[in-house]
């Protein structure tokens, strides 16, 4: 573990605010076993618990949060030049953090998705949504640790990808769909283990390429921002 | 000993001798300067860029609505759905305005400034929230006049028409209204718990779309009662839940008001009331004791 990764997961750890994350998935669990435990049909709760709140809101929720966090918030603090100054080449400052990043999402959210994917049809399921989940976090991590460098608000650009985006034009236009990891998440998922449960347009080769794309895209954009990074004072 | 040879000069400070304006004045500066903020008024194009891009959004739908209605003659939404159907919009700005109105200020440690004024604590928090909530208010109210300007120069009954647009488009004003209230309350007790605006805005996007799930869920349980007292999982669906009791026809056209929440409608108001009295008891908690950095 590099010295880097290390300052992140500390910086992330360290801070009793970084707890507020974990009800999150502790809502998603408590859901799926008091619906399983009424007996209510998996048909019927699956899919709101599983997509409706897992892969639509908490994953991406969790990843914004924790993406922007480990390098916006030095950025933020003007502690990013102490990194910045060592001697190490850019891409050995961007991989620990996004690998970070990544971990921490992909633990918080993959863990709570597997109970609940188990409990609503079965452990592939569960599997299944895991992995789909932990790719999702990666592609997810990369564009918002991409985003902290491009602009001064990364939490409320993210914001707009998530609610604005996937959202709200998900809804109605159903092309910006082919441009949205969450349908990403969920065609991977559910190639991996086909139920009824989850219900996407977009096809499996294109969400495997596209996160593959979104993923190694954003984390050369994220390598080439940092060599020209400029550090400036507070935005207005 | 050598004699003191300092002398103090008269420089010509002057104390303040002008009236004093007192409270109201404060409360009435801090909530025009938190109601600028809101939208970027007076400061940097970039601050602007999410309030304008919220507002325009919701604008642009608002004039789409008008347009299909004057042309095809479909209403699409009425005016109190309109709030409904924009609530992620709602949240969005909510995420936006709110840090900014408090979190900046926690951030930089002015606080102690402001409370060297005759301001009393209360004050400051109540004037953030009135400027959230009139904030929030125009940004679903104006589009609503939009429509109903709209509905207005193109009805074919003459001045009844015009009267009977108005008296739909009052309720929604007032829907509007209560979608203001509790979500600045929501939101604001939410910033007001950091001083970084971006873990403010996280927290308050994830308060909010958490909780519409629970309301799924609660809607499918095996018990009617649970289905029809669900909506008090989520704000949204609480705020939802009020304006069909009061509302009914205008927020639901067509009568399927009945189903849904059944017979628990003085409940969804009770509870509708004491979300916000408890969100603004906990923002005035939250208040008597600030941190000087």
């Amino acid at each position: 573990m590099s010295t880097v990764s290390w300052i992140t997961a500390r910086g992330l750890f360290g801070r009793r605010r970084f707890l507020l994350l974990f009800p999150l998935p502790a809502v998603l669990v408590l859901l799926a076993v008091l619906s399983r435990a009424l007996g209510v049909d998996p048909g019927e709760w699956g899919p709101p618990v599983l997509v409706g709140l897992g892969l639509a809101v908490v994953l991406p929720v969790v990843a914004l949060i924790v993406g922007t966090g480990v390098l916006g918030a030095e950025i933020d603090d003007g502690t990013v030049v102490h990194i910045l100054t060592k001697p190490l080449p850019r891409w050995q400052i961007v991989l620990p953090k996004l690998a970070v990043a990544t971990g921490v999402t992909a633990v918080t959210v993959a863990v709570p998705l597997y109970v609940a994917g188990v409990l609503a049809h079965s452990v592939r399921l569960g599997l299944a949504l895991a992995a789909a989940a932990t790719l999702g976090a990666l592609a997810y991590s990369a564009l918002f640790l991409a985003l902290s460098l491009l602009t001064r608000r990364p939490v409320l650009l993210g914001l707009v990808y998530v609610l604005i985006w996937e959202g709200l034009l998900g809804n109605f236009v159903s092309g910006t769909k082919v441009l949205s990891i969450q349908q990403y998440v969920i065609a991977l998922a559910d190639r991996i283990a086909p139920t009824g449960l989850l219900e996407t347009t977009v096809s499996v080769p294109v969400a495997a390429i596209m996160t593959a794309l979104v993923s190694v895209g954003f984390t050369v954009l994220a390598v080439d921002r940092l060599r020209s990074f400029s550090v400036a004072g507070e935005t207005s | 000993m050598s004699e003191p040879t300092g002398v103090i000069h008269d420089i010509g400070y002057q104390r303040y001798t002008g009236p004093r304006l007192g409270r109201r004045h404060v409360f009435g500066a801090l909530y025009l300067h938190g109601l600028r903020t809101a939208f970027g008024l007076g400061r940097s194009a970039k601050a602007k860029i999410f309030p304008w891009l919220v507002l325009g959004i919701v604008t642009v739908v608002a004039a789409g609505v008008t347009a299909v209605r004057s042309q095809i003659g479909e209403v699409v939404m009425t005016y109190a759905q309109f709030a409904d159907n924009m609530s992620w919009l709602v949240i969005f700005f909510v995420a936006v305005v709110a840090p900014e109105l408090v979190s900046r200020d926690l951030h930089s440690g002015v606080l102690p400034l402001y409370f060297s004024r005759p301001l009393p604590r209360g004050d400051y928090a109540l004037a953030k929230l009135a400027a959230l909530g009139s904030a929030l208010w125009l940004l679903l109210g104006a589009p609503q006049l939009v429509m109903f300007l709209g509905a207005a120069f193109t009805t074919t009954d003459g001045m009844s028409g015009v009267w009977n647009e108005l008296l739909d488009l009052l309720p929604g004003l007032v829907y509007a209204a209560l979608w203001a209230v509790v979500f600045a309350s929501v939101g604001l007790l939410i910033a007001s718990l950091t001083g970084k605006r971006a873990f403010a805005a996280g927290g308050i996007v994830a308060v909010f779309l958490m909780t519409a799930p629970i309301v799924g869920i609660l809607s499918i349980m095996p018990s009617r009662t649970v289905n029809e007292l669900a909506m008090l999982g989520s704000p949204t669906a609480l705020v939802h839940a009020v304006g069909r009791y009061t509302l009914g026809d205008l927020l639901i056209p067509g009568g399927q008001t009945e189903d849904q929440i059944g017979g628990f409608g003085p409940v969804y108001v009770a509870a509708a009331v004491l979300l916000v009295a408890g969100c603004v008891a906990l923002l005035l908690m939250r208040y008597r004791k600030v941190a000087a950095r």
